[in-house]
């Protein structure tokens, strides 16, 4: 009922339904808020979380919005719990995207740590300040190109030991 | 266990008392804190050796670091061990605050906690049971007993360097310094 | 004699306390089927303490633990133990009612300095708290002295051991229920252990005492609990002639509280009140309304 609805009202949408009570949506980066503010209308208030997928071979990153009804009872013709996950995918250079902080105020941290983790850009959003991290990195370190092994051998390798070898 | 020889207590009471009357604050970062409860609770029952768990660092003398260290965690951890009145012991459990352990390439992870303060000891594994916990208390029983649990003299003298290292991989410390640094004017 | 009794009393009030202190852990332990540590396990914590050297805050941070703990430890020069009573003779309830508050407001001065927000949480609640047990406990002193028609300590316990103890005798009776009701709120044990607790507010006021700090919180906490269960084995179960049936009814009520410690939960600073200030003011105000009817 849902996936008719959806197929009916938004153009270039792929809705997917493998798993029983999971829906995969994927639409292109316009889309997304108002794909967003329908399933909101629609009874689907709980922003679980936004992650991030880095496809490094298709230069893009994958951004996963999950969405539920927080009780089944507020979705009217809902059987059981139904789980939305609406993908959308930008650019991998210099990524920006717009907050959906008006939508959901629950995206602030999400949307914090992705700019922490992988370096998406959200405009709009009110305070992208550090969250998780201590250090700067040049290259965010959940992206696919930062090589944590040499990371580590930079930093951590290169702090002398205090007491010398010979400690007993 | 000499805890009842009374001639080692007028001997030397300080040292007696300083064996026998270890208060812990435990930083529980990681998976440490999973062994703790049981080895404080009646299974194990650390309190028959004299072991409590206090709630602050100021009454604490012995600093038990149970699992990995994380950069935000080792800003604390610092902080609290600066804290905590001398003469201090530390302990790390776990293989983790050894050499990084399971996080040996973790980009926020430090691998060698003995680089950033003093560890009189360290208890191997991934966890360690608490009859390890128990072992490394024995341990450090003996190294009290021989002046050789001598971290919090370390971190006096080579306060410098250590605190070099903190500011090297955290940056600016927002603490003042604790003891004087040499070599500056 | 008389200043053999002024300088041994405070020493043997130190001594009961630590010993109680550690009696306390190891029952506690055996209670939960732990083995414990052993009994003089508080005095090697303060013999630690002691030998380090620990941060302080302020002059108020000094003077205020100095204070509280000389409070206490002139209340143990008020309180007969048994026929060593040195100055019992002078002041009597009213003097120690008075000192009971130096003990806490001592230590609000002193933890107050420190500024800590737990500290500051915790002298609140242990403000409070002593709020809460001072009406049904002022109620039941009031009893006591319009019962016996005495202010004077020593004349109570005196007059007891004609009578039968106090708790037992008929008009009394409410009284002493309302006492041991509010008990284990003026020893700080588990039901009201609002104010030390370490869980929630890390272990309250003492949060910024270490070192010598402690040891001397330490001990005033060990007084305050002598005094407690002196104060009340005097009014209530009879004081004793002898030092050892003292000590005795000491160590009685010592294992009540200490039960109770071992087997209740923790309850918050409000429901302490509430339970305070309703049943056992309640049963302490019957009592006074009982002692004025019956004994006119």
């Amino acid at each position: 009922m849902l996936k008719q609805e959806l197929e009916t009202t938004f153009d270039n949408i792929t809705i997917r339904m493998e798993k029983k009570n999971q829906l995969e949506l994927s639409i292109t980066k316009d889309g997304i808020m108002s794909v967003l503010s329908f399933l909101k209308n629609k009874g689907y208030d709980h922003l679980h979380v936004i992650s991030c997928v880095d496809w490094i071979d298709d230069k893009q990153l994958e951004l996963v919005y999950i969405l539920s009804a927080y009780m089944k009872q507020d979705v009217p013709g809902e059987t059981e719990q139904l789980n939305i996950l609406l993908k959308t995918r930008i650019g991998r250079d210099d990524p920006k995207y717009i907050t959906s902080i008006a939508l959901f105020p629950a995206a602030e941290p999400y949307e914090r740590e992705i700019h922490e983790m992988f370096g998406v850009d959200f405009l709009g959003h009110p305070r992208l300040t550090p969250l998780l991290l201590e250090r700067d990195y040049d290259i965010p370190p959940f992206r696919k190109d930062f090589d944590t092994k040499q990371y580590v051998d930079d930093v951590f390798g290169s702090v002398p030991s205090v007491e010398g070898e010979d400690k007993n | 266990m000499d805890r009842n020889q009374l001639k080692k207590w007028f001997q030397n009471p300080v040292k007696m008392a300083h064996k026998y009357s270890l208060h812990v604050v435990y930083f529980c970062t990681g998976c440490g804190i999973i062994e703790i409860p049981p080895s404080i609770t009646a299974r194990w029952d650390a309190e028959r050796f004299g072991i409590i768990p206090v709630a602050t660092p100021r009454q604490a003398s012995l600093f038990i670091i149970a699992g990995y260290v994380s950069l935000k965690t080792l800003r604390s951890i610092i902080r609290t061990y600066e804290q905590m009145p001398e003469p201090k012991f530390t302990v790390s459990l776990g293989s983790c605050p050894i050499n990084g352990g399971m996080y040996y390439d973790s980009y926020n992870t430090i691998k060698h906690l003995e680089k950033y303060i003093p560890v009189d000891g360290m208890i191997a594994g991934c966890m360690p049971r608490p009859e390890a916990i128990f072992v490394g208390v024995t341990h450090l029983w003996t190294l009290i007993d021989k002046d050789m649990a001598d971290g919090y003299k370390r971190y006096r003298s080579n306060y410098s360097a250590y605190r070099a290292n903190q500011e090297k991989i955290l940056g600016k410390l927002e603490w003042p310094p604790l003891f004087p640094i040499h070599g500056e004017e | 004699m008389h200043i053999i009794e002024l300088i041994f009393s405070p020493l043997l009030a130190l001594l009961i306390g630590v010993f109680f202190l550690g009696l306390a852990r190891k029952v506690m332990a055996r209670i939960q089927w732990r083995y414990g540590p052993p009994v003089t396990q508080p005095l090697i914590d303060i013999i630690r303490l002691l030998s380090q050297k620990s941060a302080s805050h302020g002059v108020a941070f000094n003077i205020g633990l100095v204070m509280s703990l000389a409070g206490s430890l002139v209340i143990t020069l008020f309180l007969p133990f048994g026929k060593i009573a040195p100055m019992s003779n002078s002041g009597g309830m009213l003097v120690i009612l008075y000192l009971m508050l130096i003990g806490p407001l001592g230590m609000a001065i002193s933890s107050g300095e420190s500024a800590n927000p737990n500290a500051s949480i915790g002298i609140s609640r242990k403000l409070l708290l002593a709020m809460g047990y001072e009406l049904p406990f002022l109620l039941v002193v009031l009893a006591l002295m319009t019962a016996y028609n005495t202010t004077s300590i020593t004349e109570i316990v005196s007059l007891q051991r004609d009578t039968g103890w106090s708790m037992f005798t008929f008009p009394l009776v409410l009284s002493g229920i309302a006492y041991l009701l509010i008990l284990p709120a003026m020893l700080g044990v588990r039901p009201f252990e609002v104010v030390n607790a370490p869980q929630e507010i890390s272990s309250g006021p003492l949060v910024e005492y270490g070192g010598p700090y402690l040891a001397l919180a330490t001990l005033q906490h060990a007084l305050a609990f002598f005094i407690g269960i002196s104060l009340f084995v005097n009014l209530m179960w009879g004081g004793a002639a002898n030092p050892v049936i003292f000590f005795l009814k000491m160590l009685v009520v010592f294992f009540l509280g200490i039960f109770v410690n071992a087997v209740f939960p923790r309850l918050r600073i409000d429901q302490a009140i509430r339970y305070l200030w309703r049943w056992p003011s309640l049963i302490a105000f019957a009592g006074l309304i009982l002692v004025c009817v019956t004994g006119s």
